[in-house]
């Protein structure tokens, strides 16, 4: 399919033109009449800068749509530059930045930056400090208005800035609200538990709802729940249940790993415990598996990014480039909630930074500025295509996007009240380490070893990278990263 | 007119120089720099690529996890390498005659090593899909009930899985050359072998297989070292899971070298292998007289 085509059928910049405008006319009436947008001082700066190329890095598949269909061309039209986009798969994002850093190659000018990877590209020195430029361009008020979650616990390393939080990632629970509100599922549940039937705000309820109606509705092909289990999704929802069950991953005076306290072993039994009453082969599920399960009817609750909730109301799924997602037999039935515990992960994300080695520094950022700032960041995330999710407070009440979908409403408030609760990413020196030790549990936890044997193992390999990258060093950052607002729950 | 004459004894060398400084760039020039990273402490992630002495080295014997994947993938080897032998010997001897169709029945059962080994591992995932795979569906209509198998998650059946996809890969490929070597086997031999009272296992034995005996042995050489390196269809496959309890040392390797960005160390495991593979290689060459 040509791109011609493609852009036929999605809604197109036109389209977004009006949205724009009208979400413009709403944010500028909210704005003093002598203050320019961060958007707008972005454009007239980058003016002088006609005819350069920027190159960015963004995540492969429907991310990429983004510049490549909408915001590129854009920024084209209004500053003279091109934007060249390198589409690099996720697992490869940060190999590619690091090595164009270490070659002193100066190939990317801005990029896309998974928040957990930020205290290593910045202590690397492969990401520009943007304090500077926010200040040069004005930026800071419009920061601020980014939701609090993102804002304060995705931005910056040891003081400064290094991204700008651009993507709202965040679990969410979706349940089916016609299931729980029939009286005769609500009436065979009572019957089978002695409980009434609610969305559970524990993970002890959860247990007992998601067997309850497995029990009650399996006969119909209905599971009381699903999730994606393969490990990389796993390890999300491991750190999410572990905090919100009151575990930590550290000591913080000798950095010794305790996820293998009891709460680690609980956690872990109980995750595979679950298994039992979710659809056969549940460990085997990932993000696309899991979707048509719940999109297919065939589970009452799931827990998974914001995509899924668009989706399951049919928002863009009629689009070319969503064309893989299944049809949503369940539009209008889906209910919002935090995941059980109340504090959902925010899992991964997006920021956007500058490289280091750009040739284009201030053109780099005047583009991420621009991309980040409340007028064309609205635009962004309501693009159907590109999975980009709302980040900012304007976003969850922006009049175009509530009226996207009947209960859009409802979807934006669980949103918003994820974006004040959420948990950060575990973000360390050499993240991906501990993670990688996380993911080859979990799947050591499916084929069925023993939950403390397991988490033990992973405890002292954890401890291991921990001595090899020095327990001080990593110690000071641990420090630095718990003391962020999201890194475990208030209690 | 002197130079053309009497040219110059050396201009041949000049000639070739280019050739030779371009093999030595791309060939050993790696080789080198890699040692040399192998005595350093060079990583993605970290500043300080000061000398680490034999450090790396050290640490490759106390490394659990490198001497396992080794295991895993003799493992592998030592089961798949006959298996795709024996099949690949027996597939030839079927077809040495002249069946109906039978450049078309070679054609098709070459297809599979066609196939991109890292294609062929994502298809047979699909394949062996819980869910949406056919070889659950399939097994399920003789069970006569839903047969729920985690081909890829269950301790039991992830080695039986990858060896399979392995097998169905690779056996034609040894089809493929023994067959061409059975062809080629002097006919009136085997023929006098049955004459003179010969069954076929000894006629096998000590006629068709000394005839067939070198290029079998450069089968099993070539399919050997593929086995050793075994990366495409276990990565798409499992990833080395569940745990690392499947993770081979080409596995291992990438882990650390562009998961972990473990640079010097990396380099050092891959100097460990070089190692190893110098000595079976050539053992076995001296083994199976090749090097005559």
């Amino acid at each position: 399919m040509s791109i011609k085509e493609r852009e036929d059928t999605m809604i197109n910049r036109r389209d977004f033109g009006k949205i724009s405008l009208s979400a413009g006319l709403v944010a500028t009436m909210g704005r003093p009449a002598w203050a320019a947008s961060a958007a707008d001082t972005a454009v007239k700066a980058a003016q002088q800068y006609k005819g350069r190329t920027i190159t960015i890095v963004w995540e492969a598949g429907l991310q990429s749509l983004d510049p490549t269909h909408f915001s590129g061309p854009k920024w084209k039209e209004l500053t003279g530059m091109d934007v060249k986009v390198v589409e690099v798969a996720t697992a490869e994002m940060f190999t590619k930045i690091m090595q164009d850093y270490k070659s002193g190659a100066g190939a990317y000018d801005a990029l896309n930056v998974i928040p957990a990877w930020m205290p290593d590209l910045a202590q690397a020195g492969a990401l520009e400090a943007l304090d500077p430029y926010v200040e040069k361009y004005g930026y800071a008020s419009e920061l601020q208005t980014i939701a609090p979650t993102y804002r304060d616990n995705q931005m910056k390393v040891g003081g400064k800035i290094y991204g700008f939080p651009d993507d709202g990632d965040v679990f969410l629970m979706y349940y089916r609200r016609d299931l729980f509100e029939d009286p005769a599922v609500q009436k065979a549940f009572k019957d089978k538990t002695g409980k009434d039937l609610a969305v559970p705000k524990t993970w002890a309820d959860f247990d007992v709802v998601g067997a309850g109606l497995t029990d009650v509705l399996k006969d119909k092909g209905i599971y009381g729940a699903s999730f994606f289990r393969q490990p990389p999704y796993a390890m999300y929802m491991f750190e999410e249940r572990f905090r919100n069950e009151g575990g930590k991953f550290f000591d913080p005076d000798t950095m010794k790993a305790t996820i293998n306290s009891d709460i680690g072993v609980k956690v872990f039994t109980a995750m595979r415990n679950e298994n039992r009453f979710m659809p056969p082969g549940v460990e085997q599920f990932g993000f696309v598996e899991n979707l048509a399960t719940f999109l297919q009817g065939q589970s009452a609750m799931t827990i998974s990014w914001p995509p899924y909730g668009r989706w399951a109301e049919g928002y863009g799924t009629d689009q070319e480039a969503l064309n893989w997602v299944p049809k949503t037999t369940i539009a209008g039935k889906v209910g919002y909630a935090l995941p059980p515990g109340g504090h959902p992960e925010l899992a991964a994300g997006f920021a956007l930074s500058v490289s280091s080695t750009s040739k284009n520094k201030d053109a780099a950022y005047l583009f991420i500025q621009w991309l980040n700032s409340e007028d064309v960041s609205r635009q962004r995330v309501q693009l159907p295509y590109t999975l980009r999710d709302p980040f900012r407070d304007s976003h969850y009440s922006d009049p175009g996007y509530l009226a996207l979908w009947p209960n859009a409403k409802d979807y934006l408030a669980a949103l918003k009240q994820a974006s004040q609760t959420g948990l950060l990413d575990l973000s360390l020196l050499q993240t991906d380490k501990y993670e990688e030790v996380m993911r080859q549990a979990i799947s050591k936890l499916w084929a069925g070893d023993d939950p403390k044997t397991i988490l033990d193992a992973a405890a002292a390999q954890w401890n291991d990278i921990t001595q090899k990258i020095g327990v001080d060093k990593q110690k000071m950052v641990y420090a630095a990263w718990a003391a962020e607002s999201g890194a475990y729950p208030k209690t | 007119m002197t130079a053309i004459a009497h040219p110059d004894r050396n201009f041949k060398y000049w000639l070739i120089s280019p050739a030779i400084f371009l093999l030595l760039l791309v060939g050993l020039f790696p080789l080198i720099f890699s040692l040399v990273v192998s005595f350093m402490r060079v990583t993605m992630l970290e500043t300080d690529t000061s000398f680490a002495g034999l450090a790396n080295y050290a640490q490759l014997f106390h490394d659990a996890r490198l001497w396992q994947s080794l295991l895993h993938t003799v493992l592998i080897m030592v089961i798949a390498l006959p298996v795709e032998l024996l099949l690949g010997l027996a597939m030839a001897y079927l077809f040495l005659d002249r069946l109906p169709g039978r450049q078309l029945l070679v054609s098709l059962l070459v297809l599979p090593t066609i196939i991109s080994p890292i294609v062929a591992g994502a298809t047979w995932r699909l394949l062996f899909d819980n869910r949406y795979g056919p070889i659950n569906q399939i097994i399920g209509w003789f069970a006569g009930h839903p047969v729920p198998a985690l081909w890829t998650v269950n301790p039991g059946l992830v080695y039986p899985a990858i060896i399979f996809c392995e097998i169905w890969q690779w056996t034609p490929f040894m089809f493929l050359i023994l067959l061409a070597a059975l062809s080629n086997v002097d006919r009136s031999l085997t023929e006098a072998a049955e004459i003179d009272g010969a069954r076929f296992w000894r006629s096998f034995r000590y006629v068709v297989l000394p005839a067939i005996f070198p290029v079998m042995s450069i089968a099993i050489l070539i399919r050997g070292l593929d086995l050793f390196r075994i990366f495409d269809i276990i990565w798409a496959l499992t990833a080395g899971g569940p745990g690392t309890m499947t993770e081979t040392i080409s596995v291992y390797t990438y882990v650390q070298g562009f998961r972990q960005f473990e640079t010097s160390y990396t380099a050092a495991i891959a100097f460990l292998v070089i190692a190893l593979l110098t000595v079976i290689v050539t053992w076995a060459i001296r083994r199976m007289g090749l090097a005559k």
